[in-house]
């Protein structure tokens, strides 16, 4: 099977960056192996997905704003009323969700082409994307598992936070390469690591 | 005035030198100190020339309410010019200049300016260039020839053109609560607040946290104030809850309780660490704001007061007590309230020689009567300061006799030699953010000042910016402000003596006769009698006198001219202060770079937007350029070829075999649901409910007043999904318009929308031996014309890579678009290339997909262009006269069927000229102007197939025009040319290349 072109070309360069002297405040990888799938709930079928999305996953999310939960590379959250991305790494997630998800429940698409999962952990991960969006990284404002939809200017990006200090971006797949560059303008100054 | 370093005291590191440079003369100072302090401590007394008269200009306060110190700091050609010296931090190499003086600041040949003060008095401009036309004489041509001398007589510093290598960052930032200003408020209320378990940010301007206390001789539970303010907030930085920002000035106050800072990130470092920004614009989001700003002293306005060596009285007590600098060697103060005689018993303590002190009122208190004493300064009660004496720097000043019922001097003027003067006309506070934030300042008569307006948001002023001038009540003022509870604080004993914070209401002392000029705005160099002279030619209100002479307009907003101002003219007008009014602040409280508010987008201004195959098109030679946020290839040249070969040799290998163009950028929605084709028979004028699965249509989308809105093919992937496709251009809106309706026009319809751009990458094989390339290279599905006939989808492999593969055409060629996943869209590409070598496949670019599109008269957004309708563009076969549609109620008003509209027609060259785009159609042979246009080029090229120049138009009575003669006319590239107007169809209008 053809192994998928990473958006990121030549801008993906392992090893470490900018004030790396002063220690590695970041980490910054593309997540290549995992399938993105979007569901998407009627009016009134949201806690239907939601069981769903448990039983496909193993994942149980919580039915209010953003609410989600991480398990290793499985991740799932909610973004905007009624729609949640499910994140896994196997190739046949799209299709499994499909079975428990019919019609009159609601959508699934799969984004996995079209959207590029940007990892960004480390101590200084609050910081540096607080530069880049107008959103509440604190863990308070934005709590371990749970999802937002945000923008760096003309970017749109689904951001999940895993842990304390991990947050996985999804940005478009066309723009990923320039989000990239300016991730790790806005990572230099506290030195970064690329795996 | 010879300023000079004190022998101890000030914060600065005396163990460690710095080096710099002012006017290219080497000088020293320390760690801690300001430019303006160093310079001080050197003997530099001259800083600057003032912005009209070219008059010499020392120091004169001693933070961001500095009218006069403003230089330049060079940095390789990069000049940041009107930088304030007294906030200004000296590091080693650091390299600055005067500013606004010829050939030097010693020797400035504008200074003769001085001597035509009666001239340039306010409203010069208005007045020299502004008037009726006598002859050849009009004001505005007088305007014009001096405009560049006076523009280079007046102003501040220049502006370099070197561009700036910096970076600069944003920072959004959250908080419960924000305290801006770390002075005794500013400290407790953090404090206080952080008790709670607020999330607090705390943002100081200067490099360290204290504020008053800084320079201050009280002591604070038995401490030095400087040492006990430095330890209150090192234990606030080290709290969990709260972040500590100093070198960040709280420059803007917005709706939602949003406030705008610049940090000073490492502009102050010899060295920056790899990757540190040099300002950092935060974007604070708060959810109570805490306005512990301070008060700014302001100056008494008297003749000559502008003279080096004059300057607040307060900067003379930070200089000695901050820097260890002695501003003069016999500083004479001149107040009229008791806060120059806490500045003189820390003065005195600090090792500064006063030998007066001038008090236009006649009666002071016991305690400042002692301080006076305890100094060695002579009390001279009931007097003022009349002039002043100075050549490059203040050697002595005159005084008389001072009648506070009237305002009036009299009796015989008295000399005191001294070389610094320190004035005090009482304290502002400093209400700027809280003015932004909206409401009318409040005059206090007590303190003879504005206080903050009623709060509108979740805002409250502390300490003296509330009104409250001894440290202990600005104590319990913050400790109060920073919490809602009930209970009563614990406070800092404060050992201090009580002064009246009161003072008199003298802001001008204005001479018996007439005298030198006495400013009230430094920075614009406005001065008393130019506010008495906009109140004589009739500009009264206070927004009127702020524009007719600019007082208060400067950099530093006025922050020592505003209430003297505005006192001058209330007595003038005969009024109160009050109902004279004040003017609202604005943002910026301090000036901001333009660098720091672009922040991370300085330098690269937009994102990019690359398809899945920009890196295969830059290593095969295209020539890319941006269409939107997209980089796409313009043609794809061979060395030595111009654009237009290029493109002419790409679309005639369409025409003549294969090629193909990366079509990625279209955009894609997916549409799914029950209710998807009922949907799509809404938004498209033509029906889609009937189509097949498996087939896909062209559709039309009309505005909602029936002018065209976009148009594109939906493919028809199962009963109930659909995917879109709309022009590049017009992806995101017809997204929201779809999500608009959806949303709130008709919720009732179950469809779901998702942008699928990027999932997939497109490639367009379009030529007579298209199919033969996808014959060579697809495999699991047939491409005859039988199973995937014009408008057909099959689904197949190329490689072991999933493709879907729709039969359509923009060129009007037999054509393709394969459509695969958008990580496998170069592999894709290259197996197409692959396999159509036998047939010469060769790639092409934009110009050459609009060529074949022009000749065969298909529309793009050149022709959607927002004015025309589907019949403008022949497009009313797609218009369903069985369903109603977005746009189908208003497509036919009668001004949109008006036979005088433009439409499209095609247009060839007649004299084998190239036809500009954006050409006027007209009827004359000859260029003239202004020429009777009948419509105009939307689109041209040379056509390959025709072997001509030709384009595409909008014209008016279009179709009846066909077969007349006209000419493309454009003035403006000097392009004027025969043309014949026929039908849009120019290339093979029975479409049987593309059915083939």
């Amino acid at each position: 099977m053809a192994e998928p072109q990473s958006p990121l070309g030549h801008t993906f360069v392992p090893g470490d960056h900018g004030n790396s002297a002063g220690g590695i405040g970041l980490v910054l990888t593309e997540r290549r192996d995992v399938s993105i799938v979007q569901v998407t709930a009627w009016r009134g079928t949201i806690p239907a997905v939601l069981t769903a999305i448990g039983d496909v996953t193993g994942l149980n999310l919580a039915d209010k704003p953003g609410a989600g939960r991480s398990a290793g590379e499985k991740s799932a959250f909610g973004f905007a009323p009624g729609r949640y991305f499910v994140v896994a790494p196997s190739a046949d997630l799209e299709d499994r969700l499909r079975r428990a998800i019919p019609l009159e429940t609601g959508t699934i698409i799969d984004l996995t082409h079209g959207r590029t999962a940007i990892r960004v952990k480390g101590p200084w991960s609050e910081w540096v994307l607080s530069k880049l969006f107008a959103i509440d990284f604190s863990e308070h404002g934005f709590p371990v598992g749970f999802g937002r939809a945000t923008l760096h200017h003309d970017i749109h990006a689904n951001i999940q936070r895993t842990d304390a200090e991990t947050f996985d971006l999804y940005v478009f797949r066309t723009f990923a390469r320039s989000f990239w560059q300016t991730l790790g303008h806005a990572a230099a100054e506290v030195g970064y690591r690329v795996e | 005035m010879t300023a000079s370093r004190l022998s101890k005291g000030g914060r600065i590191d005396r163990a460690k030198t710095v080096r710099f440079t002012f006017d290219g003369r080497a000088y020293s100072g320390h760690p801690g100190d300001t430019l303006a302090s160093a310079l001080l401590a050197n003997g530099v007394t001259l800083f600057g020339r003032s912005f009209k008269y070219h008059r010499p200009r020392g120091v004169f306060a001693a933070g961001s309410d500095e009218p006069n110190a403003l230089v330049t700091v060079l940095s390789g050609e990069v000049r940041e010019p009107n930088v304030r010296a007294t906030e200004l931090e000296i590091h080693d190499g650091l390299v600055t200049e005067s500013q606004n003086r010829f050939p030097s600041l010693e020797h400035d040949v504008m200074a003769i300016n001085q001597l035509a003060g009666p001239i340039l008095s306010a409203g010069f401009y208005y007045k020299t260039f502004m008037g009726p036309a006598i002859g050849p004489l009009r004001s505005t041509r007088v305007w014009m020839f001096f405009e560049k001398f006076i523009r280079r007589a007046a102003g501040l510093g220049k502006a370099g053109i070197a561009a700036d290598p910096d970076h600069y960052e944003r920072m959004n930032a959250f908080c419960d609560v924000l305290v801006v200003g770390t002075g005794p408020a500013g400290l407790l209320a953090a404090e206080a607040a952080a008790e709670t378990g607020a999330q607090v940010i705390i943002a100081e301007e200067r490099p360290v946290a204290g504020g008053a206390l800084l320079a201050s001789a009280e002591l604070i539970d038995g401490r030095n104030a400087a040492v006990w303010a430095r330890e209150k907030a090192a234990a606030l930085a080290g709290l969990p809850n709260v972040r500590f920002l100093t070198r960040t000035s709280v420059w803007g106050y917005y709706d939602g309780n949003v406030l705008t800072a610049l940090e000073h990130v490492s502009d102050f470092k010899p060295n920056r660490t790899k990757g540190q920004a040099r300002q950092r614009h935060w974007v604070i989001r708060t959810g109570k704001t805490i306005l512990a700003t301070g008060a700014f002293e302001r100056p008494i306005v008297f003749p000559g007061n502008d003279c080096p060596g004059v300057m607040l009285a307060d900067a003379v007590r930070r200089y000695a007590i901050e820097y260890g600098v002695a501003a003069g060697n016999n500083v004479t103060l001149f107040t009229n309230n008791d806060s120059a005689y806490e500045a003189a018993r820390a003065m005195a303590q600090a090792g500064v020689n006063i030998v007066a002190i001038v008090d236009v009122r006649a009666d002071i208190s016991g305690a400042c009567i002692e301080i006076a004493s305890a100094a060695g300064a002579e009390l001279v009660l009931g007097h003022a300061v009349t002039g002043t004496h100075a050549g490059k720097t203040l050697s002595s000043i005159t005084v008389q006799h001072f009648n506070a019922q009237t305002g009036h001097v009299s009796g015989a003027a008295r000399e005191i030699k001294t070389d610094c003067l320190g004035v005090s006309g009482g304290w502002s506070p400093a209400i700027h953010l809280a003015s932004q934030a909206g409401g009318k300042p409040e005059w206090d008569e007590d303190l003879q000042a504005f206080l903050p307006p009623e709060a509108n948001q979740n805002w409250v002023t502390a300490g003296s910016a509330a009104g409250y001038m001894d440290t202990v009540s600005v104590f319990s003022d913050g400790a109060t402000k920073g919490t809602s509870s009930k209970t009563k604080p614990k406070l800092p004993a404060v050992d201090a003596p009580m002064f009246d914070a009161s003072p008199a209401p003298v802001f001008e002392i204005e001479p018996a006769a007439k005298s030198q000029k006495a400013f009230v705005d430094f920075q614009h160099d406005v001065t008393a009698d130019d506010i008495r002279l906009a109140y004589r030619e009739g500009f009264h209100s206070v927004e009127h006198l702020k524009r007719y002479t600019t007082l208060g307009m400067a950099t530093d907003q006025g922050k020592t001219s505003n209430i003297p101002g505005l006192a001058i003219m209330a007595d003038v007008r005969g009024i109160s202060i009050p109902e004279a009014g004040t003017t609202r602040f604005r943002p910026p409280f301090t000036p901001v770079s333009f660098g720091a508010i672009a922040g991370e987008r300085y330098g690269d201004l937009r994102p990019h937007r690359l398809t899945p195959m920009h890196d295969w098109h830059l290593a095969n030679s295209a020539r890319t350029y941006e269409a939107g946020l997209w980089h796409r290839p313009m043609i794809y040249g061979s060395h030595g070829e111009t654009v237009e070969q290029a493109y002419v040799r790409e679309a005639r290998a369409v025409r003549q075999s294969v090629g193909i163009v990366d079509v990625s950028t279209l955009g894609k929605i997916d549409i799914q649901g029950p209710d998807a084709a009922a949907f799509l028979d809404r938004v498209y004028t033509n029906m889609f409910s009937t189509l097949p699965v498996g087939k896909a249509r062209y559709g039309l989308m009309l505005r909602e007043d029936g002018i065209v809105y976009d148009d594109g093919t939906t493919w028809r992937l199962s009963e109930t999904q659909f995917l879109m496709t709309t022009t590049t251009a017009n992806a995101g809106n017809v997204m929201q318009h779809l999500e608009f309706y959806l949303d709130c026009v008709w919720p009732d319809l179950r469809v779901h929308l998702t942008s699928v751009t990027d999932v997939w990458a497109g490639t367009a094989v379009s030529g007579p031996k298209a199919r033969a390339v996808l014959e060579a290279c697809v495999t699991g599905t047939g491409v005859d014309n039988a199973t995937l006939p014009f408008m057909g989808i099959v689904h197949g492999f190329i490689g072991d890579v999933p493709v879907m593969i729709c039969r359509l055409s923009f060129s009007g060629e037999l054509a393709y678009e394969v459509y695969c996943g958008a990580g496998f869209g170069t592999q894709v590409w290259e197996a197409l290339l692959e396999a159509g070598k036998p047939f010469d496949i060769m790639p092409y670019g934009l110009e050459a997909l609009g060529t074949l599109r022009i000749e065969k008269g298909h529309v793009t957004g050149a022709e959607i262009d927002g004015r025309t309708t589907a019949h403008d563009l022949h497009l009313d076969w797609m218009l369903s006269k069985k369903k109603p549609y977005i746009g189908s109620g208003m497509k036919d008003r009668a001004g949109l069927n008006d036979e005088n509209r433009l439409s499209l027609v095609g247009l060839i060259s007649l004299d084998n000229q190239s036809i500009n785009g954006g050409s006027h159609i007209v009827s004359d042979a000859a260029p003239r102007e202004p020429a009777d246009s009948f419509g105009h080029v939307t689109a041209a090229c040379y056509s390959p197939a025709l072997g001509k120049y030709i384009a595409l138009a909008l014209v008016k009575h279009g179709t009846s025009m066909i077969g007349n003669r006209a000419y493309a006319t454009d003035l403006l590239r000097g392009k004027h040319g025969a043309v014949e107007i026929v039908s849009h169809h120019m290339f093979d209008p029975e479409g049987s290349r593309m059915h083939g």
